[in-house]
């Protein structure tokens, strides 16, 4: 049986719900296309978090238990992998119209998928990537995003770096395209806060004399005025190297240091200890750790499973099953994300908003948008790319 | 002899002074109030002046407390410890333990029948204990995240409310049979009850919600808006009743505003700023002064009824989270 992997798993069977509507979740992944490091750098060396977003998922739908009682609905999980061998419109064939489905697919499978899916008119959620493109010009009218975009990142970043005064960043990147693409996204983001960059320069991984200027931090970092030091590393590879050996004393942030996140293990306020605890315990045959706690990529998949179950009391009470897209397309559908402010979807290119963590290893030293940052109409809204700003008009 | 006359002159003066000087500290009737905080540790007692007169190291993170038997007790829910405490205000000691109350979160006291409510937050329920004895009576299955409990004057009816379920639960007051269940906007939070009605804080629906206490159908909402924040920012905690006004008083949250409430019209009639992340209320004894906790600057703010103004902001302990108010 190499065919696909059909997981069905079924939660709650309720009673005494005559006309029981099903909420149907599906995940795709493609195991065989991931990289066999996920998250790991040279010698193995964990340096970021990569797994599957299933435990999230199922971490939602086991909170919204109650809910789907008092609201007489019967959340159906399906998990479908990706075989390459096989027509992937056959396999996607088999989700139901009204599911929302989770996308955990490596950036060029997502985009196949997603583009099929749309085309399909099913409902796809992208949990894993923060990318411009995705948004501003991939843009597909049942395509949603709830893991945070890269402005909305960098734009905390951005605030932050304003808020404390340090207005003088040295931008140091690395060589892959990713990496200079990202850089682009961070230096609007400072721009648009009116933080100043002292200079861009690229590290290269080398041990070699003539790299110095490149390959050792204390030269990387010389000859130039800063307040703080701002580093791209997408693979997390050589910039772990950076803090504590910039030329000048200074902080180091972005993707090591202090770091923008969509969630933290040390958030303390808003219900999130509560939330972590349960994330680690409420799998009874797969206890984790009280130093582990959901990925950005599992919280947004959290995030979009309830985001649902949280605005059950908007849903259309017709049918036979509930219709994720509706309640999506409701002005007044809404998620306690345990941030401290509710999360919802910006119409005109469906990302989740939400409130961006920045945090070091240790604990969370803030909690965007800053203070002073003022949005017309929404709150958060001064994180991302805003409405009059963006490429992408679904609404 | 004029010497003398003038020595009873000035007797009688400072007899009078003093006597005008306690008829006007009487007037203000003095109070002292307790506040536990949650990140310390502690309880603090404060006066009337907002000084802090004590400090008491007492468990890992006090949160909810509420009165006691007499005016000396309060009644505290250790979340860390797992155990509810009653200490004494005036011996400053802590007097009995009910223990193993996995998760303590929330809590009130119906004097008339001596029973404990409690939350009892990760383990999604509610205990009902026996004050006296410290026994357990009765568990009470709620959604997750148990918070705000409230039990009608009679002893019937017990409301839970869940923030994570977005739900309130409720109980027979006598047999503990679960009646039904009353859908709420987001994260409800803290419940209070005035004569027939229930008032549901939602947090993160930014919004105070209002049901009938027998049909449990919902009657109203008042929903927030200080100049200055967006509706998101409005992440109202603790309500407070006070029927002297017919009014409520309502903490903000991240709006960093109490809001006064007509009770009998539901009009907001004054935001009052306060400061960060406002949740606990307390009222004085002669319903003239309301003390605000602020969560996230770590200190209280006392507000004159009268001028509707704040009169001062003190420094408290590390996340205060509860307050009670004693003569």
């Amino acid at each position: 049986m190499s065919l696909f992997r059909f997981l069905t798993i079924i939660f709650v069977s309720l009673i005494g719900h005559a006309s029981a509507a099903t909420f149907h979740v599906v995940i795709v992944t493609a195991s065989g296309a991931e990289s066999g490091t996920r998250g790991q750098s040279f010698a193995g060396i964990q340096t970021r978090v990569e797994r599957p977003v299933r435990r999230g998922v199922e971490l939602a739908l086991f909170e919204s238990t109650t809910s789907f009682e008092a609201y007489g609905v019967v959340p159906e999980l399906k998990i479908i992998d990706l075989n390459d061998q096989q027509p992937i419109e056959e396999q996607l064939s088999q989700i139901p119209a009204d599911a929302m489905v989770i996308l955990d697919l490596p950036k060029p499978e997502f985009t196949q998928v997603a583009t099929m899916l749309d085309t399909l008119e099913r409902v796809t959620i992208n949990v894993r990537h923060p990318d411009s493109d995705l948004r501003d010009q991939m843009c597909l009218p049942s395509l949603y995003h709830t893991i945070p975009s890269e402005r909305m990142y960098f734009d905390a970043l951005g605030q932050f770096l304003i808020y404390r005064g340090w207005r003088k960043v040295l931008v140091v990147h690395g060589p892959s395209e990713r990496d200079k693409k990202r850089m682009e996204v961070l230096q609007k983001s400072l721009k648009k806060f009116g933080a100043e960059i002292s200079d861009t320069r690229q590290f290269t991984i080398s041990h070699h004399p003539d790299d110095r200027d490149k390959n050792k931090p204390e030269f990387l970092t010389g000859g130039a005025s800063y307040d703080v030091v701002a580093v791209i590393d997408s693979e997390r590879d050589f910039g772990r190297y950076i803090q504590y050996s910039t030329r000048r004393a200074r902080p180091v942030v972005g993707d090591v240091g202090l770091t923008p996140v969509g969630w933290h293990r040390t958030l303390e306020r808003y219900g999130a200890p509560q939330l972590n605890e349960r994330y680690q315990q409420f799998d009874h045959t797969n206890l984790l750790p009280s130093s582990e706690a959901m990925s950005d990529a599992e919280f947004a998949a959290w995030s979009a499973i309830k985001l649902i179950t949280n605005s059950l009391s908007l849903a259309e009470n017709n049918a036979q099953s509930l219709s994720p897209r509706q309640i999506l397309k409701h002005p007044d559908a809404q998620v306690d994300l345990y941030k401290g402010t509710r999360g919802s979807i910006r119409k005109w290119n469906h990302q989740l908003r939400q409130p961006i963590l920045l945090a070091t290893g240790e604990a969370v030293i803030a909690v965007a948008p800053m203070p002073k940052f003022l949005h017309p109409k929404h709150y958060v809204d001064t994180l991302g790319s805003d409405q009059p700003e963006s490429p992408c008009q679904l609404n | 002899m004029q010497n003398q006359n003038d020595r009873n002159v000035q007797a009688v003066a400072l007899v009078f002074v003093t006597l005008i000087s306690l008829g006007i500290s009487l007037n203000v009737s003095g109070f002292e109030a307790i506040i536990t905080n949650e990140r310390s540790g502690d309880l603090i007692h404060i006066n009337d002046e907002g000084s802090t007169t004590h400090v008491a190291k007492l468990c890992s993170r006090p949160r909810g407390m509420t009165k006691g038997i007499n005016n000396s007790q309060v009644l505290i829910a250790c979340s860390d410890d797992d155990k509810v405490i009653t200490y004494n205000r005036k011996t400053k000691a802590i007097e009995t333990e009910i223990n193993n109350v996995t998760g303590a979160m929330n809590l009130t006291f119906h004097k008339p029948s001596g029973q404990l409510l409690v939350t009892n937050e990760g383990a999604s329920r509610a205990s009902v204990y026996d004050f006296e004895s410290g026994r357990l009576i009765a568990e009470l299955p709620t959604g997750l995240e148990p918070d705000g409990v409230a039990i009608t004057g009679n002893g019937n009816l017990i409301f839970v409310a869940s923030e994570n379920a977005g739900l309130i639960h409720v109980f027979d007051g006598s047999t503990y049979q679960p009646l039904d269940v009353i859908r709420t906007n987001l994260r409800p939070r803290r419940i209070a009850l005035s004569n027939d009605e229930l008032w549901v804080s939602s947090e993160m629906g930014s919004r105070v919600e209002i049901f009938d206490t027998k049909t449990r159908a919902k009657k109203g909402e008042v929903i927030f808006a200080p100049k200055g924040f967006r509706p998101e920012q409005m992440t109202p905690v603790d309500i407070l009743f006070n029927p002297n006004r017919n009014e409520a008083y309502v903490a903000l949250g991240s709006a960093n505003h109490v809001a006064l409430v007509d009770t009998k019209t539901l009009e907001i009639t004054k935001y009052i700023l306060v400061g960060r992340r406002a949740w606990g209320l307390g009222l004085s004894p002669d319903a003239q002064t309301l003390i605000v906790l602020n969560g996230l600057s770590d200190d209280f703010t006392m507000i004159d009824l009268n001028t509707r103004r704040p009169i001062l902001t003190k420094r408290a302990g590390l996340i205060p989270h509860s307050i009670e108010v004693f003569e």
